[in-house]
């Protein structure tokens, strides 16, 4: 169980985080979805002890955080953004040195050690050091540290970044499978697709608010049922508005001189309608996209940026 | 308790997946010990490790330029450098910590030697120094003795000596009193059967612990190999920074683990591995300078301990840097003036008298003077124990204030 109230972290006059709040109950898991630094490694540092929030609170299988932290640490798991591996030591001595961390020894951790591995693929290389594996092997190593203990909640920073689709695919495995054992997890990603096929709910956020926030059919809804038009070039903003107002089911999200996006319904259908009205209105074309309804359009949509910017 | 063994385990695994580093610090020291010893006893350009004996003659005859004379001669001209003086000035400058000792020498020596009175000689000796003064006082108990021996011996050659001088002179020529020293050294050994009290006093004034047959190396050795555990120090203060970088501190501080337990593995690891490191450098010394096997245990964990507080200092100092780099710096810019103070580079007796007092009071300085006595002399309980006193507390209060910088540390 995963509380999180009002969670505020300032760093000075810049506000990492800006009141977050959400929950992830048992075998759920919960996506943390945002552009580079809107805050989710900030939240999961605050969450995990790491750093003390400016204000707000977290509770881990009901322990504060900041008040309890032994025995709200003692259920966490974290499998942190950044690669956190002894480079020179076997995999297994990684395991057994975190597995020690959380109390575990004797022939315990030995079994649990070895499962884990077996659980992520390594067991076969378990005795070479991380500086001898692939990334995906690194990042899978990287999760097992994270599990090794079997904690009741576990929080992924990005956990698949830089991996290949491969790894990625057994990435998620793995945490799908940490859920299915009852584990609440936090997953942050700026991946959507990973969100979209993972999470039971999600919130997105930007500027270390949360924009949004539901299960992915709550979400989808809030896009609607029209397409995403982008379109790169040149244009005068004065003039665009009004031509393209005259268009039937559109609506203007952005319009400036080297872009303008618009919500279309059936874009597949309007488009040439679209980009006849543009060059009515003088612009001159370099480039159209357009995207069906998902989380990337509704952070578009929301934010008026898209999520990779 | 678990945890630490398993941070001790980790951490020594660690270090032995780099044997190379290990090697280093053990071996760079013992390559610069063998460049300092070529460049001092192997040239015999010994410059650097003089003592300066000053000697007030209140006595100006035979006797005394015998004394003086057995002092610059042979192997003993290397060492000392023998300097007359009046006792004020004398006085003054021992103060100063300028020599070794001084030698005050009665001014009735001569005639006390020729009738058979007692005499008395006064030996002050530099409290900052141990060694050497140690050297200057064996040698004139040998001589006080061979002196007595000698009159009791040669007693009508002498006599004959110094009525045979020409008027106007009072004592003979330099050659021939080197030659008359050389004849009471050669002529000591075979006297050591003999029964007579000695008739000569020989008075120390700062009470300086017996010294034992001497050996040169023994100035150098305890330095030296004690700057293979200050590289080993320098070395794993760095670990912090690299828990740091590969991210493993933030796991450990995102565990229920204390991060002291952590840091207190760091510290029992260090501790292995420097008496590892010392137990190399003592068998070295038991083999190549004869020092005894039964000193061994305590001289490794000695040196452990001065090693320990080492340690602290350049944790301490690596967290109070912004960057790894920085830290790596400023462990050296303070790391070597104090090896070169602290007796690493040359030993304190070759200092000048502030140099070494304030080597003294080094961590690594008060290390390796106690570890030269624990090595080959008479150390004291009651000293030893208050140095480890010192070094243990100042090895805390560092380790209490890395732990409390840690904390902040494993997040930036
Ligand atoms: N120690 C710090 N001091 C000052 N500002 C910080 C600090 N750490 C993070 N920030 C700022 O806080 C904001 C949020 O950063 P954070 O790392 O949480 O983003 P993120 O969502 O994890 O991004 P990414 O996807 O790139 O990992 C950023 O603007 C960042 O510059
Ligand atoms: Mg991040």
């Amino acid at each position: 169980m995963i509380e999180v109230d009002g969670l505020r972290k300032q760093y000075g006059d810049l506000v990492a985080v800006d009141g977050v709040g959400f929950s992830a109950g048992e075998g759920k898991i919960f996506g943390l979805l945002g552009p580079n630094g809107a805050g989710k490694s900030t939240t999961i540092s605050c969450m995990s002890g790491l750093l003390t929030p400016t204000d707000g609170r977290v509770r881990i299988m009901g322990h504060d955080i900041v008040h309890e932290p032994r025995a709200a640490k003692q259920q966490l798991g974290v499998v942190p953004q950044e690669l956190a591996l002894y480079e020179d030591l076997s995999a297994r001595d990684n395991l057994t040195y975190w597995a020690a961390a959380y109390g575990l020894s004797g022939t315990g951790l030995r079994d649990r050690v070895d499962s884990v591995l077996e659980y992520v693929g390594l067991l076969d290389r378990a005795s070479d050091p991380p500086k001898a594996y692939s990334g995906g092997m690194k990042r899978r190593l990287n999760f097992a540290c994270g599990v090794v203990h079997e904690p009741k909640v576990l929080l992924l920073d990005e956990p698949t970044a830089g991996v290949d689709p491969q790894s990625r695919a057994r990435l998620l495995d793995l945490v799908r499978a940490q859920a299915a054992k009852g584990t609440s997890v936090l997953y942050t990603t700026h991946y959507m697709e990973e969100a979209q096929e993972l999470c039971d709910s999600l919130a997105i956020i930007d500027h270390g608010k949360l924009i949004a926030m539901g299960t992915l059919a709550e979400l989808r809804a809030m896009v609607g049922e029209r397409d995403l038009v982008r379109v790169v070039g040149h244009f005068d903003p004065e003039r665009i508005r009004p031509a393209l107002a005259e268009l039937p089911d559109s609506e203007v999200l952005t319009a400036d001189q080297d872009s303008v996006m618009l919500a279309v319904k059936g874009a597949a259908l309007q488009l040439p309608a679209v980009l006849q009205a543009l060059a009515a209105a003088g612009g001159h074309l370099r480039e159209t996209t357009f995207t069906e309804p998902s989380l990337e359009t509704l952070f578009m949509k929301l934010t008026g940026r898209e999520l990779r910017e | 308790m678990r945890f630490l063994i398993a941070s001790v385990v980790k951490d020594l695994k660690w270090r032995l997946a780099d044997p190379m580093a290990l090697a280093l610090w053990v071996g760079i020291p013992l390559i610069i010990g063998t460049l300092v010893g070529l460049a001092t006893g192997g040239g015999g350009g010994s410059g650097t490790l003089k003592a300066k004996l000053l000697v007030v003659d209140q006595d100006e005859t035979l006797a005394a330029q015998l004394l003086m004379g057995a002092f610059s001669q042979g192997q003993l001209a290397e060492m000392f450098d023998v300097e007359e003086v009046d006792l004020a000035s004398g006085e003054i400058r021992m103060d100063n910590g300028d020599a070794s000792a001084m030698l005050v020498i009665p001014a009735d020596l001569a005639t006390a030697v020729l009738s058979e009175e007692p005499a008395v000689l006064r030996l002050v000796t530099n409290p900052a120094q141990r060694i050497l003064p140690g050297i200057v006082e064996q040698v004139l108990e040998v001589l006080v003795e061979g002196t007595f021996y000698l009159q009791r011996l040669f007693g009508e050659q002498l006599r004959m000596m110094t009525e045979e001088l020409p008027q106007g002179e009072s004592m003979p020529g330099d050659a021939a009193v080197a030659d008359i020293a050389t004849q009471i050294n050669r002529a000591m050994s075979g006297l050591e059967g003999t029964l007579f009290p000695p008739v000569i006093l020989l008075e120390t004034v700062v009470d300086r612990p017996e010294t034992e047959a001497f050996n040169f190396a023994l100035l150098f050795f305890p330095g030296m190999m004690f700057m293979s555990l200050i590289f080993v120090a320098q070395g794993l203060s760095e670990d912090l920074w690299n828990e740091r970088k590969q991210g493993t501190l933030r796991r450990v501080a995102v565990s229920p683990a204390p991060l002291a337990v952590f840091l207190g593995g760091k510290v029992l690891t260090a501790a292995v591995l420097m008496a590892g490191a010392s137990l190399v450098g003592m068998l070295l010394a038991v083999v190549l300078i004869d020092v005894e096997l039964s000193r061994l245990p305590l001289a490794v964990a000695w040196s452990t301990l001065g090693g320990l507080s080492m340690l602290c200092m350049f944790m301490l100092l690596q967290l109070l840097a912004t960057s790894q780099r920085g830290g790596g710096l400023l462990v050296s810019v303070v790391m070597f003036p104090l090896l070169m103070i602290g007796g690493s580079f040359f030993p304190s007796e070759a200092m000048p008298g502030w140099m070494a007092m304030i080597g003294g009071w080094t961590p690594n300085g008060l290390t390796v003077e106690q570890l030269k006595m624990v090595m080959a002399f008479d150390y004291q309980w009651g000293e030893l124990g208050r140095s480890a006193a010192a070094l243990a507390v100042g090895a805390a209060a560092l380790v209490s204030l890395v732990w409390w910088r840690l904390r902040t540390f494993a997040v930036q």
